[in-house]
């Protein structure tokens, strides 16, 4: 399992496409921080001392879903497209290879929320540990949703299609869903987007997050125990 | 002691069964061929019980275990399967360290290496797989099999696109391989590859087990027949029909020739009735030759019979 974990990892740094996220990433969170440290004592006596993490927090939860499923759409219909999966099953159990990529593509992202947040602390002079917690368990539902639909969708071109349709759809009608209590299928489906619990006035309901991400990965892990290759 | 046995196994696809309720026995030690045309429904069987896909029913078990799933058993095993495909950006050793890795073996780069080098890709180690050819993919699969020092190795037509000097190292190697007292079970298109190298055969069509047993058993079994064939001194012409009475009595298709005669016979207890009616007819003997039937016999005989 680790030896799939890490070779996902460091094949996710390896992409044109990775490179370019993680410069837009970094380039948001460092030039918002930039630019608010001009305002560091306004901020201060507002009581917006977190508001550093604006920018990480606005790339997040506009364009996070999208980098992640451009990224792991295929993480594992494109190893069944091209075979390559019938070496990883007759070398290792089924389970241990969802939650080997799994990891991997987390592993990613928790490195990248964290070389963002470190950027920050020269201009915040503070790290922030509960924000990256939450943004990482924020990105974590999307690469479990990733992963669900690579494993469900056997072709990586539809599940990319997919993906991208969910990645626009998941955020605006999470969002809808917070402030319209009328609307109610909308409101329904907001509980199974992160945004919902993101908008909440108590930050702990942030925690209920992995419960769905949870389910995604357990689902993907019942489907390929069934899958033929 | 069986490496393998299957009971009842079989596969569908919707309303088409691609593999029948097969039985077979694959005995500790040998290497097993596994011939049949295209579509027969080889690679289906090797798919079900290496855990590339799953039976529709009936049972299997593996070096004594019915749990392909468990990776105890997945260890002691080695997996060639047809159609290999690798990830294009890794290079040759860089395929054997993250195989290793999946098997959760620390195995070091100069072991790689020698395996490597026991297929004839040492040259070829830091080379990325997109690069290769179709037979080095093939080779590069086969050293793959090897990483774990399997009991129990299948290989799926592991010398279909290979060049003919790289046949000739694989069957060597496969042949080494099971002197020290491994497995292998071995698909093949190719029947004299089979009949060369391998201890058992099952011949397999439309999804059923047609045939099975060591090539004299099969031999015994579908093709009994011998062909003789006899160079002698020539012979007056007068004497031909006393000849043709009595080789028509012992075999048949017999063809008298100036200096050879040609008699298909069933029992070998036949050649010395034909020696000494030569004998007796004062005609020297120079060379007799026996061909037994050949796998292809067999085979044809068995496709031709269904």
């Amino acid at each position: 399992m680790f030896a799939i974990c890490l070779r996902e990892f460091k094949s996710l740094f390896k992409s044109i496409r990775s490179i370019f996220i993680i410069i837009i990433i970094l380039g948001v969170t460092v030039g918002s921080a930039k630019m608010l440290s001009n305002f560091g004592n306004e901020l201060q006596e507002l009581g917006l001392e977190d508001a550093y993490m604006t920018g990480l927090f606005i790339i997040l939860m506009l364009a996070g879903p999208l980098f992640v499923t451009s990224l792991s759409h295929d993480v594992i219909n494109g190893e069944i497209h091209s075979r390559t999966m019938r070496f990883l099953v007759t070398k290792m159990s089924r389970d241990k290879i969802v939650i080997g990529k799994f990891l991997g593509v987390s592993l990613f992202w928790f490195v990248c929320i964290l070389a963002s947040l470190i950027l920050v602390v020269p201009f915040a002079k503070t790290f922030y540990f509960a924000e990256f917690a939450e943004s990482f368990i924020f990105i974590t539902y999307f690469v479990a949703l990733s992963l669900f639909l690579s494993t469900v969708i056997s072709k990586p071109g539809l599940s990319m299609f997919i993906g991208i349709v969910l990645s626009i759809t998941i955020p605006v009608l999470g969002t809808i869903g917070i402030f319209r209590d009328d609307l109610i299928l909308i409101r329904v489906f907001s509980f199974i987007t992160p945004y919902y619990y993101i908008g909440q006035e108590q930050t702990m309901y942030v925690y209920f997050i992995p419960i769905l991400s949870l389910g995604f990965l357990l689902a993907s892990v019942m489907i390929l125990r069934k899958r033929d290759f | 002691m069986y490496a393998f046995e299957t009971n009842q196994l079989t596969k569908k696809y919707g309303h088409h069964t691609v593999v029948n309720k097969v039985d077979l026995n694959v005995t500790q030690g040998h290497i097993f061929g596994f011939l049949g045309k295209n579509g027969a429904g080889k690679s289906t069987l090797i798919n079900m019980v290496t855990g590339i896909i799953k039976p529709t029913s009936g049972e299997f078990k593996i070096l004594g275990s019915s749990e392909i799933t468990h990776e105890k058993v997945k260890r002691r095993i080695g997996v060639l399967p047809d159609y290999s495909k690798f990830y294009d950006e890794l290079t040759g050793i860089e395929h054997l360290k993250y195989f290793a890795g999946i098997l959760g073996m620390s195995k070091s780069t100069s072991d790689l290496i020698k395996l490597l080098e026991l297929v004839e890709l040492g040259d070829a180690m830091k080379i990325k797989t997109k690069k290769y050819s179709f037979g080095m993919k093939k080779k590069l699969g086969i050293a793959q099999t090897l990483i774990n020092d399997p009991e129990l190795i299948f290989l799926d037509e592991p010398t279909s696109g290979v060049d003919a000097n790289a046949v000739l190292n694989i069957h060597s190697l496969i042949k080494n391989v099971a002197a020290d007292g491994k497995t292998i079970f071995l698909t093949s298109h190719n029947l004299d590859e089979v009949e060369k190298l391998c201890d058992e055969i099952a011949i397999m069509d439309k999804g059923v087990i047609r045939a099975q047993g060591s090539m004299n058993q099969l031999r015994r079994e579908y093709q009994s027949q011998l062909t003789v064939k006899i160079k002698h001194s020539p012979y007056p012409e007068k004497q031909k029909p006393e000849l043709l009475q009595i080789f028509n009595k012992v075999g048949r298709d017999v063809h008298l020739g100036e200096e050879n005669i040609t008699i298909v016979i069933e029992e070998e207890s036949d050649i010395p009735v034909i020696n000494k009616a030569l004998i007796s007819a004062e005609i020297d003997v120079y060379r007799i030759e026996v061909d037994e039937p050949s796998l292809e016999d067999i085979f044809l005989d068995l496709d031709s019979s269904q």
